[in-house]
């Protein structure tokens, strides 16, 4: 199995086909198009999406649906396309797609961003960051609204 | 903020070189088609927004950061079911969800 040197776990080795990869890159990161999740036991639900082009990248999701319950997808169009779905429903969590939420670790409290998920066709690994400006949904979802800090 | 008001098929000129013509109109939204030279972005607000995020969010916490938040995000933490492998790292398809 190919290994990668990262920053965060050290050398890991992978199956090649395990990788996301997001056509576009994600929004800010254009050019990394291929991410492997890692998930370490002690650390789940967490869910690490590490970068096979940058070894210093790495985002932290959660299963969108570990954040809120309640949480309903709204991809546009062009981003059911890059995913493989037809334009005329939104795919199922879990069952079609895997959908994850990007954690945002500052000192002042931990966020979500539920404005865009990541969300990987389950089938193919291809994946999006879908930026869904129809939601209502925020860039920072506070984590612990109680105001607890992360850090 | 100049606000200009046209109809569907209308367009407006910035500058010499882009052009902004109002595609159509529906009950709450507009489509708008936007010629502009290639070096000129062109983004929705919401796209900027992400990326800015994303640059915040690049970094994987320490591992006294990551211990932190785990504490918060399940507080009976030793009731969590054991993981059922060994203990290293390893990746995932990521069937969590």
């Amino acid at each position: 199995m190919p290994e990668i040197e990262t920053k965060n776990f050290g050398s890991i080795s992978y199956a090649p086909e395990s990788i996301f990869e997001f056509p576009d890159g994600l929004p800010g990161f254009e050019e990394r198009r291929r991410f492997l999740p890692v998930q370490n036991p002690s650390a789940a639900p967490i869910l690490f999406l590490q970068s096979l082009e940058d070894p210093g990248l790495c985002f932290t999701t959660l299963p969108i649906w570990v954040v809120d319950p309640q949480y309903r997808l709204r991809i546009t169009e062009q981003d059911l396309e890059i995913l493989g779905f037809p334009a005329n429903r939104q795919p199922r969590i879990g069952s079609e797609v895997l959908c994850l939420a990007v954690l945002s670790i500052r000192p002042s409290g931990t966020t979500a961003n539920l404005l865009a998920p990541v969300v990987v066709n389950l089938k193919t690994y291809k994946a999006v960051q879908a930026v869904s400006p129809e939601s209502d949904y925020s860039h920072q979802h506070p984590l612990f609204p109680e105001g607890a800090a992360a850090c | 903020m100049l606000i200009m008001s046209r109809r569907q098929g209308e367009t407006i000129l910035i500058g010499n070189d882009i052009e902004i013509v109002i595609a159509h109109i529906g009950r709450s939204r507009v489509k708008v088609g936007i010629r502009a030279p290639r070096e000129t972005m062109v983004v929705a607000q919401e796209v900027k927004m992400v990326g800015e995020e994303n640059r915040a969010a690049a970094q994987a916490p320490s591992p006294a950061v990551l211990q932190i938040l785990l504490s918060q995000l399940l507080p009976e933490a030793h009731t969590f079911p054991a993981a059922d492998d060994e203990g290293d790292v390893r990746q995932d398809a990521g069937d969590k969800n």
